[in-house]
């Protein structure tokens, strides 16, 4: 018997219940590693398997879900001899039985980045090694998983190293989110799109509170739902649960009418609730759910409905924007991630991404940049590039179903990009262009947006996936293009049923007032069917555009979205501003006044020379906010606040110095990073604002960074002065051998052997002595000595 | 279930260098923002778990033999105010980093309400005895590198998704692993030390070789 036979034999599958519980029944102690039982006492395992099987499980899991490299770590056995134990102890309880064994996975107990320290990559690798281990298993199960990235490193590493099946299963609590916050829909979104063969729920809760959950799930999921509820509630210092195999099976009944396909039973269940399960099952029928059919997107935490017009975000994207293209080149994430977070305030729904540039590694910062976007704003991406591999880099390090932009009608795009859309489970934009170029009339484009959805939907995409792009043109170049675009729009919306989306702002290159163009441009191309409108969201009028259309159009409801907007635009508007009195820089800096520090810059410019009010005014006034933190009589957020008012004051004196063609005023170039192992980076981000602020240029390598790449950069760009921080004891020996790697590379030594770095360490658990110990130059108790150490250095 | 109170503004003002700071109007409304941020994303669990006093993970090093001197029992206990203020935090520091390091110590200050509430409840499971304070790894000569071991033994990755790695940072980071002993007898009065303090690391009057006098 296969599973997929089961699938079609059975009425219903029943799982088997708890490992642990039984262990813990059989004497397993607290603390006890559960899985090592498997080589120590085959015939305890063994024997639970077979009481499962006798009390009617179709499958059985085998004793592995914590059978990982990172659990196992220092147990004297490897996650493979473990494994492979476990499968054939289960192996062999199923002989001369139907039953199949699952190799059972549970997450690998340490979280993924951004919020834990494991990377998506090394997380692949672990699971990649228990599948391979897992090889004699029937089917692979990932089971009480709350991270969906985690489980899509799984769900990629088994679908790579093996073709078994793949049932998935997360745990939610009660509030229908997980610990690290995916909802329902975007499990289901992300997991049918990666291709796995059945979803549900397991563990956390009982089968009463799950219920809603699995109700949920139903809505959703076109694929077979599996519930796997604990025995009721645990008593948090027994570890003991309160419903009764009677009232688990009853209640597990009520599940039926939803779509439940597949059962069985986590903590605290035994074969009793295996057997009650089983037998008031007997007589029910299985009655397949109706899930919903819409076209969305989704992160792993919001799902996107785009049966309604909804915003793509164009700004993170290089072409014509020269400060975009320098924080590329500069690795400069901030400056990247602060145009997103702007963005998302501004009302886009969904970000496009696009880093190519020929001077950087694509590939490399399309990864970068997705895994940092991602922990900063919760909307779905766009992937947009050109190539194929860094296309795929980003789609597998996205967590949610992504858009990709884009393909278009040309074989060789088809053949590059669709099987990437497929495998990943994301959308496609479908460009109306092939090799001829953009077709001039509108049956033309037509008939490459027909082309592209039926090469979509052969290789198993499905057309609400596909989101076809018309293309805009220049209207002061031709103008009847205009008219084209608009009427391929609503052809392909009629007659292919697909989504549209456009590049609005093209359309009003060469032209004065161009958002004038743009917007009643926007506004025509909505009512011609435009779903996906890419535009600057923070344009107000554009995205008011979108707003006011849904008002009109009956989409907004009563109005609610669009008298939100514009109800707390204006609250914002009426923060408390103080009055442009005469107030001067100093007092400006003083109290953290950022837009009033800008007009008085201006000002002074008229009479001062940029560097005399960096040296006169900015860096006294900077000094007098630090000293009033050091006695107390300010507190950190109070100093930020004046270093962000002086930053504001150095813009517009870089600006002038840049357009009078002057050297740059930057008082030296310094890298910042968290050492290898820590990921607590708040204190070196604090130094980085106040050593920005100063005039200094901060190179920051970020967290968790590897003693080679800060020898690497210190070497590529010449530099200096370097900045380490550490949070915890465990990882001061990180910054050891980062400053011992830094001491003893031949390139940062001068010819007479002493080092060409400065050193600077700082960090919670430091002292000055273990920082001399471990060879720094400057131990910094805070931000504010890192910007004197600074000033000793470089001046 | 444990739900947040009012975080005590002075705490979070002397964890980022407040002495003689004036409360102007600036500052509490944006102590308040910060406030209301953090009601709105910390998901607060918690799990405790009594254990025999010869359990392995009692017995490494003086100062813990010593915290536990005259106990009957221990509880050992691990709370978290969830990955989403950790996102807040990361996101904040995008947007505005002074409102960053304010909900970064706030947060500090919640979690530390929440190990007290903790405190409370665990009390009312042993009417007429007596709890130590709270003891946390990384204090003395106790090994931050039982982290995992805690974890473990309150089986919290899974029912609660409170982590560690490596290094032994916890994860989501405003979280707090601790022991307490169960005792007949009043407990002596100790100074709570730097040594249960989740401020230690970041603790200017620690850094300064001074002490906070909670």
């Amino acid at each position: 018997m296969t599973f997929k036979e089961l699938l079609e034999k059975k009425e219903f599958i029943i799982l088997d219940g708890a490992m642990g519980t039984m262990l813990q029944k059989s004497g397993l102690k607290t603390g006890e590693i559960p899985e090592l039982l498997g080589i120590s006492h085959p015939e305890i395992i063994t024997g639970i398997h077979k009481s499962y099987i006798a009390a009617g499980a179709d499958i059985i899991y085998a004793n592995t879900f914590g059978a990982n490299s990172y659990k196992l770590e220092g147990c004297g056995y490897s996650a493979q001899e473990v494994i492979k134990a476990a499968v054939s102890n289960a192996k062999k309880a199923a002989e001369n039985t139907d039953t199949l064994v699952a190799l059972d996975i549970g997450p690998i107990g340490q979280l993924l980045e951004p919020a834990g320290g494991l990377s998506f990559e090394d997380a692949y690798e672990i699971f990649k090694e228990q599948i391979l281990a897992g090889e004699n298993s029937d089917l692979i199960v990932f089971e009480t998983m709350t991270d969906l990235y985690e489980l899509k490193a799984a769900v990629l590493a088994a679908k790579e190293n093996s073709d078994k099946p793949i049932i998935c299963t997360m745990t939610f609590e009660k509030d229908f989110r997980t610990f690290t916050g995916c909802s329902v829909e975007c499990m289901v979104m992300t997991l049918k799109g990666l291709g796995v063969d059945a979803l549900g729920l397991n563990c956390s809760l009982g089968p009463e509170e799950m219920y809603p959950i699995a109700q949920q799930l139903c809505k959703f999921s076109p694929l077979p739902i599996v519930i796997k509820p604990n025995a009721g509630l645990p008593d948090p210092n027994s570890n003991t649960y309160d419903v009764s195999p009677k009232d688990f099976a009853e209640s597990m009944a009520k599940l039926v009418p939803l779509g439940m396909k597949i059962c069985g039973g986590c903590c605290g269940t035994t074969p009793e609730y295996i057997e009650e399960l089983k037998n008031i099952l007997k007589d029910k029928k299985y009655t397949k759910n109706q899930p919903l059919k819409y076209p969305a997107v989704c992160s792993a935490t919001k799902a996107v409905d785009i049966s309604e017009p909804r915003i793509i975000g164009e700004r993170i994207n290089p072409t014509g924007k020269k400060l975009f293209k320098q924080a590329l080149i500069d690795g400069d994430m901030d400056y990247i991630l602060s145009q997103a977070v702007a963005q998302v305030k501004g009302g886009a729904d969904i970000l496009d991404v696009n880093v190519g540039l020929p001077e950087i590694d694509e590939k490399e910062m399309m990864v970068r940049a997705v895994k940092e976007i991602q922990s900063v704003v919760d909307v779905p991406l766009q992937i947009d590039t050109t190539k194929g591999e860094v296309l795929e880099a980003g789609l597998r390090v996205y967590n949610g179903k992504a858009i990709v932009n884009s393909v278009n009608g040309e074989d060789e795009s088809i053949e590059t990009v669709l099987p990437l859309v497929k495998k990943y489970g994301a959308a496609v934009v479908g460009l109306t262009l092939d090799k001829n170029g953009i077709p001039k009339t509108a049956e033309g484009r037509f008939a490459v947006a027909e082309k592209i959805v039926k090469a979509a939907e052969s290789y198993g995409i499905p057309r609400e996936d596909v989101y076809i792009d018309c293309l805009t043109l220049t209207v002061s170049a031709e103008q009847e293009g205009a008219a084209e675009t608009l009427k391929a729009l609503k052809m392909v919306k009629e007659k292919l049923g697909c989504k549209t989306v456009l590049g609005v702002s093209n359309i009003s290159f060469g032209l004065p007032e161009r958002e004038l163009i743009n917007r009643t441009f926007l506004t025509m191309a909505l009512e011609n069917g435009l779903d996906l409108p890419i535009i600057n969201p923070n344009v107000d009028s554009m995205t008011g555009a979108v707003r006011a259309y849904k008002v009109l159009k009956s989409i907004d409801k009563n109005s609610v979205s669009f008298i939100e907007s514009y109800n707390s635009a204006n609250a914002q508007e009426k923060k408390p501003v103080t009055p442009n009195t005469k107030r001067t820089l100093e007092e400006a800096i003083e109290n953290g006044l950022k837009s009033e520090c800008g007009a008085i810059t201006r000002e002074l410019l008229n009479t001062m020379e940029p560097l005399e009010i960096v040296n006169q005014k900015l860096i006294p006034a900077l000094d007098k906010a630090g000293d009033s933190f050091e006695k107390g009589k300010t507190f950190l957020p109070q100093l930020i606040q004046s270093a962000n008012a002086a930053q504001a004051c150095f813009e517009i004196i870089k600006e002038k110095i840049a357009s009078s063609g002057n050297s740059q005023v930057s008082k030296g170039k310094i890298i910042l990073a968290t050492v290898k192992g820590d990921i607590h980076d708040i204190g070196k981000n604090i130094v980085k604002v106040l050593l920005d602020n100063y005039g200094y240029t901060v190179v920051d390598l970020g967290r968790d960074v590897d003693p080679q790449k800060v020898v690497d950069t210190a070497i590529a760009q010449n530099i200096k002065m370097i900045g380490l921080s550490a949070l915890m004891t465990t990882t001061l020996k990180s910054m050891e051998d980062t400053i011992k790697l830094i001491r003893t590379t031949p390139q940062l030594q001068n010819p007479d052997g002493t080092s060409k770095c400065v050193v600077f360490v700082g960090g919670a658990v430091l002292t000055k002595d273990y920082a001399m110990k471990i060879g720094a130059d400057y131990y910094c108790r805070d931000a504010k000595e890192s910007v004197d150490t600074a000033k000793a250095v470089l001046g | 279930m444990i739900k947040l109170e009012k975080l005590s503004r002075a705490e979070c003002i002397r964890y980022l260098g407040g002495k003689n700071l004036s409360v102007t109007p600036q500052i509490e409304s944006l102590l308040n923002e910060c406030e209301q941020k953090i009601f709105e994303t910390a998901s607060v669990k918690y799990l405790y778990r009594e254990i025999p006093l010869d359990s392995q993970i009692l017995h490494h090093g003086n100062d813990i033999e010593e915290h536990l001197k005259d106990c009957e029992k221990a509880v050992i206990m691990c709370a978290t105010l969830g990955a989403g203020i950790d996102r807040l935090i990361r996101t904040s520091q995008v947007t505005d980093m002074a409102e960053a390091v304010v909900i970064d110590s706030l947060a500090s200050v919640a979690i530390e309400q929440v190990c007290s509430k903790v405190d409370l409840i665990i009390s009312d499971i042993y009417p007429g005895k007596y709890l130590t304070f709270r003891f946390s790894c990384g204090y003395g000569d106790y090994p931050i590198d039982l982290q995992g071991e805690f974890l473990r033994i309150l089986d919290a990755p899974r029912k609660i998704g409170l982590c560690t790695g490596k290094s032994s940072l916890l994860t989501p980071t405003k979280s707090v692993t601790a022991v307490m002993g169960i005792s007949k007898n009043p407990i002596e009065k100790r100074k709570r030390g730097c040594a249960v303090c989740n401020m230690r690391e970041n603790c200017k009057f620690r850094k300064a070789g001074l002490h906070c006098d909670i």
